[in-house]
């Protein structure tokens, strides 16, 4: 089933034609085009880019991919499902584009960190990875890297204290929180400038446990590799295992049984149910309504023990292998999970009204945290929050993938873009996983599930709608083991929304609008 | 001071030292019910109490000598208002004990040092429990002042003692404008003791906090005397709704039977409060911070029209 691109390329041929002759756009296995451009070709097509209302989704750095350069800079921009990526040479000082796309500001200091590129004109050029003990010059995603004990910078590092944004004023003042915190919650640094109760200003800081997780897949083999990949995110296993996983075989050019692809969108629906339902508690449980908190509790417990019995994970990992899967699940386990979410959608229905129609809840909800559209675009917002603030976006529908071409979701968009909008469009994705497991669990086709075939070199940038958003992989073989793996889960560029969203609204209320964005630490240190 | 006085006030002080935990374990314990849990044993407080006097305290280097005092000071302001307060047994009042302008203030001394406790350690959260502890103590004042305006009304005395000595000699609700009064009180002790929809006792978020973020750097035995001094309150403030509102069994003759029995009422009087205050507390969520004067604005409500009630009647 290889996705619809000839629109895509027609679009795409239109746009880069004024610049480069049409005939140096190639397309990539995953049906994502790729277009070498030297630096003056790079600069234009940005700019065009920008005005025609592109995201640029990821960007990253690899070595050895294409042969004028050593290091190239791969910049992936997106438009409705349409995937164009930008290979520019990054052995010399590359242009930032941190002012014309903003979410290109956390990409480049990524790369800066990890592969020592220099961006020129950046806003912002703090380190974003690494902290300040880390020595000068530590960049350990190159190749010539070798791996050893760090030696720390000398000091308590207090010379190097990271530079937050200042707001100074009568009456401002700032509010540290974090990296730990009174309960038990990932490592994550709040500064906030408040003037009494209002938050003024937010800036966020991250990665405090970075896990070298691109380091650690290099050099292995594919099928060895789908378990990093699964670690990137306990709660997004299966999306990222099966983003991985589709660009192997889209290099290797296997075709994946359909039953395994039915499969698979069982796992990915069920991932997706025990996400929002964890988010749903979580914001419950923040604005002190334990009552209904505990309905979706317990609802999620049983989701994870129907994963169990479905897979032998609760985060149903293990399953997802290159070519397809790794064991089937039997007709009886599947009629059983039918009989389990016939029942779980009245109990979900029970739960909802209960919490709709307490008063206390929704007066909290209304009007909080509000996420405006206009910053969906610049900073790549994607997943439920884009749509609870108005976007259409869903991998599945704009870049279908397995069986969502025939089977694709209904987008429900909301536009208030308030934590009640995010509580909202999560439990009507719940409704449509539902929907869509019980609608396709009868025509899960017999046959295999797995196609074997040796690996070939190559690579492929693939996507994914994670619970979160849209998730990217990109993958390079080379000499039969994973050269390069770059994932960016929606989480890393969601981050960035939360010091826009929480702007007026009361410090107390953080922990809501931060529950209700569902951010993920893991997901977006790697 | 007699004998029989002297009785009592050993009498009460033990009293609600002894049962303040357990109304405290009851609301939780009715909490997890509704949420289909479990839930603690009704003694977990008197276990939780004892592990943290047993425990090291620690000091934050930045704290001063108000941290060190704040918790015994805090505790028996409180245990000193609830002298005020009989839970079952109500002599007849000796050297004019019971002024409400005195019992007001002893927890605003309590609360006063209990947000000086926050400023203390010089952390974050301590210093905005702490403002929002004093911002909400300056909107809810005067409400508790019009409350107990409303009470000395019904009672026609200015002396909260003479008002259980009044109450006791009646079985019911002296005037039935006292049943208004009783959504008052109830509205002042659900903010007074920090309970939904005005703070969550049992949130771990440290920016939402109110009475938790003050006592955040405590620890060992000055954490268990605030806490402590929280149930007390609890206690005093229930004993309070319920010996003015529904008095039977009140007892004013001194006898170690009589009051043993009046005592076991109380305990279940206060059991039945405990359990209303944990499903009220199930039914909704916290109110926006700066939503609560609305909640206020109900007690003020109810208090005026007793007094309107009571000068027209």
């Amino acid at each position: 089933m290889a996705p619809i691109t000839s629109d895509h390329e027609h679009q795409l041929r239109g746009i880069t034609g004024a610049v480069v002759p049409p005939d140096r756009l190639v397309c990539g296995p995953a049906g994502e085009f790729y277009l070498v451009v030297s630096r003056e070709e790079f600069e234009k097509l940005a700019g065009i880019l920008a005005v025609r209302e592109y995201a640029l989704i990821s960007m990253f750095c690899a070595e050895d991919l294409v042969p004028t350069h050593t290091t190239s800079l791969l910049y992936v921009f997106e438009k409705r499902g349409g995937v164009l990526v930008l290979v520019t040479d990054a052995d010399t000082p590359v242009p930032s584009l941190a002012l014309r796309f903003p979410s290109a500001s956390w990409f480049e200091r990524e790369c800066r960190d990890g592969f020592g590129n220099v961006f020129t004109g950046a806003p912002d050029t703090r380190r974003l990875l690494f902290h300040e003990a880390y020595p000068d010059g530590f960049h350990p995603l190159k190749k010539s890297f070798r791996n050893a004990p760090i030696v720390p910078k000398p000091g308590d590092g207090s010379g190097d204290e990271y530079p937050f944004r200042t707001v100074l004023g009568e009456g401002v003042y700032q509010v540290p929180v974090g990296p730990v915190h009174a309960g038990i919650i990932e490592p994550g640094h709040f500064r906030f400038s408040v003037i009494g109760e209002t938050i003024f200003n937010l800036e966020i800081r991250m990665f405090y446990k970075h896990r070298g997780i691109e380091k650690l897949a290099e050099g292995k083999d594919p099928k060895d590799c789908v378990r990093v990949a699964e670690a990137v995110s306990g709660d997004e296993s299966v999306a990222n295992a099966a983003v991985f996983c589709m660009g192997v075989e889209r290099i290797t050019g296997i075709a994946v049984p359909d039953r395994a692809w039915y499969i698979r969108t069982i796992l990915m629906e069920m991932e997706r149910i025990c996400s929002h339902l964890g988010d749903q508690a979580g914001m419950l449980t923040d604005v002190a309504f334990p009552l209904g908190a505990s309905q979706f509790s317990v609802l999620r417990e049983e989701v994870f023990r129907q994963n169990a019995s479905l897979s032998g994970s609760r985060f149903l990992r293990g399953m997802i292998v290159p070519g397809g899967l790794a064991r089937d699940i039997s007709p009886e386990t599947l009629a059983s999970l039918e009989t389990f979410l016939t029942e779980f959608r009245k109990r979900y229905r029970i739960g909802l009204r209960i919490v709709l129609s307490t008063a206390s809840v929704v007066d909290r909800f209304t009007g909080t945290g509000v996420l405006k559209q206009s910053l969906l675009l610049p900073l790549n917002i994607t997943g439920p929050v884009a749509r609870a603030s108005g976007s259409r976006a869903d991998v599945r529908t704009d870049r279908p993938y397995g069986v969502y071409a025939g089977h694709a979701p209904s987008v429900h968009p909301l536009s208030d873009g308030d934590v009640l909008s995010r509580f909202t469009v999560r439990a009507a994705e719940i409704m449509d996983s539902i929907d869509l497991i019980l609608r396709i669990i009868h025509t899960v086709p017999a046959g295999e599930v797995r196609t074997e075939k040796p690996v070939r070199d190559g690579y492929a940038l693939t996507l994914v709608e994670a619970p979160r958003g849209q998730n990217l992989a990109f993958v390079r073989i080379r000499n039969g083991v994973v050269d390069r793996y770059k994932v960016r889960t929606a989480s890393f560029c969601n981050w960035q929304a939360i010091e826009h969203a929480v702007l007026g609204n009361i410090i107390a209320d953080f922990p809501l609008i931060n529950k209700s964005l569902n951010l993920s630490y893991a997901g977006t240190d790697l | 001071m007699n004998g029989e006085f002297v009785a009592y006030c050993v009498i009460n002080a033990l009293a609600v030292l002894a049962i303040a935990p357990l109304y405290m374990s009851l609301i939780k314990k009715v909490k997890a019910w509704t949420q289909g849990r479990q839930g603690p044993s009704p003694f977990q407080t008197y276990a939780n109490l004892a592990k943290l006097f047993r425990k090291e305290v620690i000091y934050s280097p930045n704290s001063s000598r108000v941290t060190r005092v704040a918790p015994s000071i805090t505790l028996a302001a409180i245990l000193v208002a609830a002298l005020f307060v009989p839970l079952a047994y109500v002599p007849a009042p000796v050297g004019g004990i019971g002024n409400i302008i005195l019992f007001l203030y002893l927890f605003a001394l309590a609360r006063f040092f209990m947000a000086l406790t926050g400023l203390d350690a010089g952390s974050p959260f301590g210093g905005m429990g702490s403002s929002r502890e004093m911002s909400l103590a300056a909107v809810i004042e005067p409400v508790t002042i019009i409350v107990f305006a409303a009470l000395a009304f019904v009672f026609a005395s200015l002396n909260i003692f003479d008002m259980f000595v009044i109450s006791a000699a009646s079985a019911f609700p002296v005037t039935p404008t006292l049943i208004l009064l009783a959504i008052s009180l109830f509205i002042i002790l659900i903010v007074e003791t920090a309970r939904i929809p005005i703070d969550n006792p049992e949130t771990h978020l440290e920016l939402t906090m109110i009475h938790e973020g003050m006592i955040l750097e405590l620890s060992g035995k000055n954490l268990a005397l605030m806490e402590l001094a929280a149930a007390v309150k609890f206690t005093v403030l229930s004993a309070l709704l319920i010996n003015l509102v529904l008095p039977f069994g009140l007892v004013t003759t001194f006898s170690v039977a009589g009051v043993l029995a009046a005592l076991l009422l109380f305990l279940i009087k206060g059991a039945v409060l405990s359990g209303i205050v944990g499903i009220f507390e199930s039914s909704m969520a916290k109110m926006r911070f700066f939503r609560l004067p609305s909640l206020f604005v109900m007690a003020f409500f109810f208090s005026t029209l007793t007094i309107i009630i009571e000068v027209f009647a």
